[in-house]
């Protein structure tokens, strides 16, 4: 499903970051990517999901070449990715019920579908209360979960999510790590997560891989 | 060989901004044209926000405006054409200062003080908020759902406020004429009516495409490029306004002297 061959990522003052990064996920395949904070972990989930061009090297998704190539546009109609922000990635001036909608009624699914899909992702996470606030509106913790609400209701084949339990509460934890257990778990789901501390995840059936500053990194195991 | 560097840099960056430029209007057109059927209502949903904030919010000001600059372009022309006994130009003079110029150049310009500044700095909030990534990555493509309403919005608002603009300068100067020197609405709208031709049209209906093209795409190229923080809004307002300004008044020469040089 994924496949990097010597990724290269430029670091935000134009040094480099990563170098020579080969990772090979298979579909249904889990891989927990760790490292220190400013290693360059959110930079490369934005160049898996085509939405960020790297230094060197090449991505592929489901056998579709993003880069080289026209990054996310290559994916349109091919494969469905869920990317889900540590911080940020909700447009501010929708509520999270439309933020939620949005790529659903951008696919053009029937209203109908879209509206249970949408009920369903936020009332997994509790969110129905405050849906139709927007998300300056709420707290962080709902703003994450709605981050993940959004992933859930796409339904994506490749679940991209950067440090989806930093910063939670023990009991938020387990919510999103429920669901995490349940991609982990689907067969036709392939789950790669960015994290700082990778334990918070060793309930997961995946692969884990170091991270570490301008470093040559190698496949993982 | 440092001067000659120093001496190109300004001109590669110039020819960098009107590629970029080119490739946004191309990139936006395109998505225009392989927007589904099902896509319509959002992207038009937000089309109609961006009439409501650009055309509607803008309207009471850019009347008020041409009102007063209509009534007081006629005030200083009546008096010198009355001087010369040549009452008979005031339509003349009407449509040749406010239908043909000031009517659509100040609308753009009040339009890029309101609105090109708001796109700019919404753009690049969403830059720095990872919005813009977000809605690529899931799919909703940023051409079709952040530039094209924007692009259509503000054409379409442009082209409402240049006929209210008109619509308000013509009353405004009317009022004066009638209040002050008694001139009757037959005469004035037959003295207006007479100086206006159907390249006066033309010529603002193509200025209104251009102009409108320019305000949001100066908007989307220096919103679009903020990458690292909050202190780059302000910058990036700053050269939409400057350059979106320039870019108008280049256009508006352009333009005059394509239709009537």
């Amino acid at each position: 499903m994924l496949k990097t061959r010597d990724l290269a990522l430029d670091a935000p003052d134009g040094g480099l970051l990563l170098t020579g990064l080969n990772l090979e996920v298979p579909p249904g395949g889990n891989l927990v990517l760790a490292g220190p904070s400013g290693c360059g972990k959110s930079r490369l989930l934005k160049v898996i999901a085509g939405t960020e061009r790297p230094r060197a090297g090449a991505v592929a998704i489901g056998g579709v070449a993003i880069w080289p190539g026209k990054g996310v546009f290559t994916l349109a109609g091919q494969v469905r990715v869920g990317l889900a922000f540590a911080r940020g990635g909700l447009l501010a001036n929708l509520s999270l019920q439309d933020n939620v909608a949005l790529p659903l009624r951008f696919q053009g699914l029937p209203m109908a579908q879209v509206e249970a899909r949408v009920a369903a992702a936020l009332e997994r996470f509790g969110l129905a209360r405050v849906a139709g606030l927007r998300p300056h509106a709420v707290s962080e913790c709902a703003r994450r979960f709605a981050n993940l609400a959004r992933v859930l209701a796409l339904e994506p084949a490749l679940v991209l999510l950067d440090d989806p339990l930093g910063g939670l509460e023990a009991r938020d934890r387990a919510s999103a790590l429920g669901l995490l257990e349940h991609w982990a778990s689907d067969p036709v789901c392939t789950l790669v997560i960015t994290a700082e501390d990778p334990s918070l995840f060793s309930s997961l059936n995946a692969t884990h891989l170091q991270l570490s500053q301008a470093t040559h990194v190698q496949e993982p195991s | 060989m440092a001067w000659l560097a120093r001496l190109g840099a300004p001109v590669r960056g110039f020819l960098e901004f009107l590629g970029d430029q080119a490739h946004l209007v191309v990139r936006t057109l395109l998505s225009g044209l392989a927007l589904r059927m099902d896509q319509l209502a959002v992207v038009g949903a937000q089309t109609k926000l961006q009439v409501r904030f650009t055309g509607l919010d803008a309207l009471w000001l850019v009347s008020g405006t041409a009102l007063l600059l209509g009534a007081v372009t006629l005030i200083q022309a009546f008096t010198q054409l009355s001087g010369l006994g040549a009452e008979s130009y005031i339509g003349v003079l009407m449509v040749l200062i406010i239908l043909r110029e000031l009517g659509p150049l100040l609308t753009a310009v009040l339009v890029i003080g309101r609105s090109s500044t708001a796109i700019a700095a919404e753009l690049g909030s969403m830059q720095l908020n990872d919005e813009v990534d977000a809605l690529a990555a899931h799919g909703v493509n940023p051409y079709q759902y952040l530039l094209l309403p924007r692009w259509v919005g503000v054409l379409v608002s442009v082209f409402v406020l240049v006929v209210f603009f008109d619509t308000a300068a013509l009353a405004g100067g009317f009022l004066v004429a009638h209040l002050k020197y008694g001139v009757s609405f037959g005469y004035f709208m037959d003295s207006v009516r007479q100086a206006l031709s159907n390249r006066d049209f033309m010529a603002t209906l193509v200025k209104v495409v251009l102009f409108s093209g320019a305000i949001t795409f100066h908007a989307a190229h220096f919103g679009l490029r903020i990458r690292r923080s909050q202190t780059e809004i302000p910058q990036a307002v700053t050269k939409t306004v400057v350059t979106a300004l320039l870019a108008v008044f280049l256009l508006d020469g352009f333009v005059a002297a394509l239709f009537y040089f």
